[in-house]
């Protein structure tokens, strides 16, 4: 078949425009120019005073506190939940299937609200705690769908070959499935990662007034004088995901 | 013994999507039959007072509104998104990986940096408006920010991954030799594809769709930051009520119908779905 | 010594199913036995029960007179040679051989010796550092022999080990698991789909059908004397011909009637007697295609026809035969045809010929 040219053209297009506010931004990192309207001359000014905002650095520290807590939880949760649904077929896992996958469809919006009508109704303090847990409930369900990718490509007749060399139980699990396992889970929970540190709309509802994450303080900062502050931040922030993504990107294809 | 272990390996994620998903969920529902209290909590006793102000107060446009905005959004992304899928599964494995790379990092790329990246292109001072000024395509005093079509621009640009990757998949599993077999059987180009492609990825169609829908329905950060006062959709009515009014039965109340707007077209797939699996089998 | 490993009345159900059925089997030391039979006859059952995988319900299993029926599999002196393999992916071909020495706490020094030997055992000296996805399906193949017999097992079993290679290789290793059965002279048990491969690997076969044996024999005894139309069916090609005994000879031979293709005589070893409905089964190779009628004396049988297909297989042809309304199916040598100069064609009269010994009447009730 004659190749037309249409798709590629779309796929170029659509490539520039998701690339190019992205790269606009990094650019005017450097720009002298307030708006970025145009170039007046490359400068490290905005990365300086980034360097002095006090609240930005310590709206990092909570992200990564957050983002570190609530990934190494949906990494346990999220491979348990993977495995249960991947080797047991009933009503429980028909429902306990349900209940880890309607979250991924599920708008923030919603989880945000719900999230804060039940802290709200259960008089817990909004806080650290709060946005931890909101981030492993919205965390998991990814988790469990990156590690039931890897069981599904996972031989279980390994586990019979190891208790046939001897292995008991634990030990075949030990030394052969957990092995094999381990770049899927680490993949997911280097996605929940991502995935914490970026959320914004649940983060802002259950936020309490003392916690504050990068993200919430991102939209503060938009909403004052301080815009070319943001471009520094969020070049550093894209290079973050760059990095981040690369690696997980490694361990999916660790697999061959 | 199979059956202990599967409860113990089932308990932990289910009881707390349970707790932290389920019961929630359900309470924003039942939060609102709830009287208001001026701490911004729930009071006591059960009312449809709420419902009732919910229903007199002048949502309707609002409701069209985000409705619509959502649909034009779809429909949007995924006529962009279907030549991309087509052309990533026709190119070799290490562009496939390296484009597939490059429309994910976006995707991950912190959300809120996204709107302020689009935020400051359409600033009047802002690259694109200068630009565009420069070329003569708009005027001076133009205004591209703050307006429905910038909610529209950025709504599609932040969800064109969530239409691109599930059709992607579906692409994927498309065996393309049924192209070169409807092409060799008289076919035209287009009517290979209209005929034997789109029906093949349909399900790829479909779940980019309910995707696109559902995640556009809940948006209020965009019309917040891109949009103006009257592009406001109902997420952003929510969060007035929850945060502005601290009426959380309000807010609850108008949270409970945009679940029902996501989950009726999410229960119709699947219900499909599960019909058209049938039809398959027997 | 007929007792080495006994299988005794064993029953595995799944739901309603009776995957195996009431199965006895008595298996000797260092013998190589095949369980032979189509897909759901439950030989990869009776296998997983042998490994420990599955309990069966009813009945026991016993190796060397200890009852091993509820032995985990990691506690049975049995390894398997699975059928894709199932080799670790993420170790070595030499961390692999080495799991079950690992296992089993053997000192690190013996260990090595003991996987180097097997190494060359299985001629795989060259790759001991790579990785399964590196190797060939040959080379996977003697990387899982090597890893369950370094173990020294009591019994090794090997499910569908030919299955996953090409018809080239698969003729290969054909003789090379005979070499190594020679070499090691552990008890193989095999399970297979596929008769050839069954035929010349065991010195015994099961024939299972429907979770029950149908008959167990040397291979030779199951392609000469089949004792059901299933296993005549199964092993080998066979023409089979609808047939009423009318007469019981002595020494086993009976004379049948055979519709419109007269009363030919025949061997069997069924209690037969005059008046049964029975079946006619004759092998391909054992008919002969002649353009003279050969001497009719009372041990030949001769059927007159007309050739309506010949293919051509190289060292042998098939013609297809049609007598009256039966199609007979009939393989030569390429070789017989040397002394006459030309092969029969298409559309000629010939005369099928066959000696009483060389067909067998089985029974007519068992389906296949």
């Amino acid at each position: 078949m004659r190749r037309s040219v249409f798709p590629a053209l779309v796929t170029l297009l659509v490539l520039v425009f998701l690339l190019s506010p992205l790269a606009v931004l990094v650019v005017n990192s450097f720009n002298a120019s307030r708006f970025g309207g145009q170039w007046e001359g490359f400068t490290w000014q905005w990365y300086e005073r980034l360097r002095e905002a006090d609240e930005v650095w310590a709206a990092l520290v909570v992200t990564l506190k957050i983002a570190a807590l609530s990934s190494v939880t949906a990494m346990v949760l999220g491979t348990l939940a993977a495995y249960a649904l991947h080797r047991h077929r009933s009503w429980l896992q028909t429902a306990h299937g349900a209940l880890v996958t309607v979250p991924l469809v599920m708008p923030d919006l919603l989880m945000g609200m719900s999230l804060l009508a039940f802290f709200v109704s259960t008089g817990v303090e909004l806080g650290m705690t709060t946005i931890w847990i909101a981030h492993v409930t919205f965390c998991v369900s990814f988790v469990a769908m990156v590690v039931l990718g890897r069981l599904q490509d996972f031989d279980f007749t390994l586990l019979d070959a190891a208790r046939d060399l001897g292995a008991p139980p634990w030990e075949a699990a030990r030394r052969v499935l957990v092995p094999l396992l381990l770049p899927g889970i680490l993949a997911g929970g280097l996605l929940a990662f991502t995935l914490s540190i970026d959320d914004y709309v649940i983060t802002f509802f259950v936020s309490g007034p003392g916690t504050t994450t990068l993200p919430l303080r991102v939209a503060s900062m938009m909403k004052g004088r301080n815009l070319p502050m943001i471009n520094a931040l969020s070049t550093l922030m894209i290079a973050g995901t760059f990095l981040l993504a690369a690696l997980a990107f490694r361990l999916q294809r660790g697999r061959a | 013994m199979s059956r202990r272990r599967e409860t113990l390996l089932t308990l932990p994620s289910l009881a707390w999507m349970l707790v932290f998903f389920a019961i929630p969920a359900g309470l924003v529902v039942a939060m609102a039959f709830r009287p208001s209290d001026l701490r911004g909590g729930a009071g006591e006793g059960w009312t449809l007072e709420t419902l009732r102000t919910v229903a007199r107060a002048d949502y309707l446009p609002v409701v069209w509104r985000t409705v619509w905005m959502s649909a034009a959004t779809t429909a949007l992304c995924v006529t962009i998104a279907l030549p991309v899928a087509f052309h990533l599964v026709r190119v070799a494995e290490l562009w496939r990986r390296m484009l597939l790379l490059l429309i994910i990092v976006p995707f991950l790329t912190n959300f809120i940096i996204r709107v302020f990246a689009w935020k400051s292109l359409l600033h009047p001072e802002g690259l694109l408006t200068q630009a565009l000024v420069r070329g003569g395509v708009v005027a001076e005093d133009a205004l591209l920010l703050n307006n429905a079509g910038a909610v529209l621009l950025v709504l599609v640009y932040t969800h064109l991954p969530f239409a691109i990757l599930p059709l992607y998949a579906a692409a994927e599993k498309f065996e393309m030799p049924l192209l070169d077999a409807a092409r060799d059987l008289g076919a035209g180009p287009l009517r290979a594809l209209a005929g034997v492609w789109l029906p093949g990825v349909r399900r790829g169609i479909v779940s980019a769709c309910i995707m696109v829908f559902v995640c556009t329905l809940g948006q209020y950060v965009i019309p917040q930051f891109v949009g103006g006062p009257q592009d406001e959709m109902l997420g952003n009515k929510i969060t007035q009520r929850a945060f502005g009014d601290r009426n959380l039965p309000h807010a609850s109340a108008l949270a409970a119908c945009l679940l029902m707007a996501v989950l009726v077209p999410m229960l119709l797939t699947a219900l499909w779905r599960r019909a058209r699996g049938k039809e398959a089998v027997s | 010594m007929d007792d080495f490993l006994v299988i005794e009345k064993v029953t595995k159900r799944f739901g309603a199913v009776r995957a195996v059925d009431c199965i006895t089997l008595r298996i000797a030391c260092g013998e190589s036995f095949s369980l032979l039979g189509p897909s759901g006859c439950g030989k990869t059952t009776l296998l997983r029960m042998i490994a420990g995988f599955e309990r069966p319900d009813e009945g026991r299993i016993l190796l060397e007179g200890e009852d091993i029926t509820t032995l985990p599999p990691e506690r049975r002196p049995v390894n398997t040679v699975f059928q894709n393999y199932a080799l670790f992916p993420h170790l070595s071909v030499e961390e692999n051989i080495g799991f079950g020495l690992k296992m089993a706490g053997v000192e690190r020094g013996e260990a090595r010796q003991r996987v180097a030997r097997m190494l060359e055992l299985v001629k795989m000296q060259d790759q001991r550092a790579k990785r399964p996805a590196q190797l060939s399906g040959g080379q996977k193949q003697r990387v899982a022999i090597a890893r369950a017999l370094v173990n020294q097992p009591r019994v090794l079993l090997l499910d569908e080990p030919l299955a996953a290679l090409d018809l080239k290789l698969r003729q290969h290793m054909l003789g090379e698991l005979h070499a190594i059965h020679q070499e090691v002279g552990t008890t193989f048990i095999y399970v297979t789909h596929d008769q050839g491969e069954a035929i010349s690997l065991s010195d015994r076969i099961a024939v299972l059908n429907a979770g029950r044996v149908e008959q167990v024999d040397t291979p030779a005894r199951l392609y000469e004397a089949p004792g059901s139309h299933f296993v005549a069916a199964f092993v080998g090609d066979a023409n089979f011909l609808p047939a009423r005994v009318l007469e019981v000879r002595h020494e086993g031979y009976v004379r049948v009637a055979c519709e419109e293709l007269g009363n030919p005589l025949a061997c069997t070893a069924l209690p037969l007697s005059a008046g049964q409905q029975a079946r006619l089964m004759v092998r391909p190779e054992k008919l002969l295609i002649t353009r003279e009628r050969p001497e009719a004396g009372e041990r030949v049988n001769v059927w007159a026809g007309t050739i309506t297909d010949v293919t051509y297989f190289g060292a042998y042809l098939r013609f297809v035969v049609q007598a009256g309304e039966t199609a007979l199916l009939v393989q030569m040598a390429n070789n017989r045809f040397a002394s006459s100069g030309t092969v029969p064609g298409r559309g000629e009269r010939v005369y099928v010929s066959f000696h009483p010994e060389e067909a067998r009447v089985v029974a007519a009730d068992s389906q296949g």
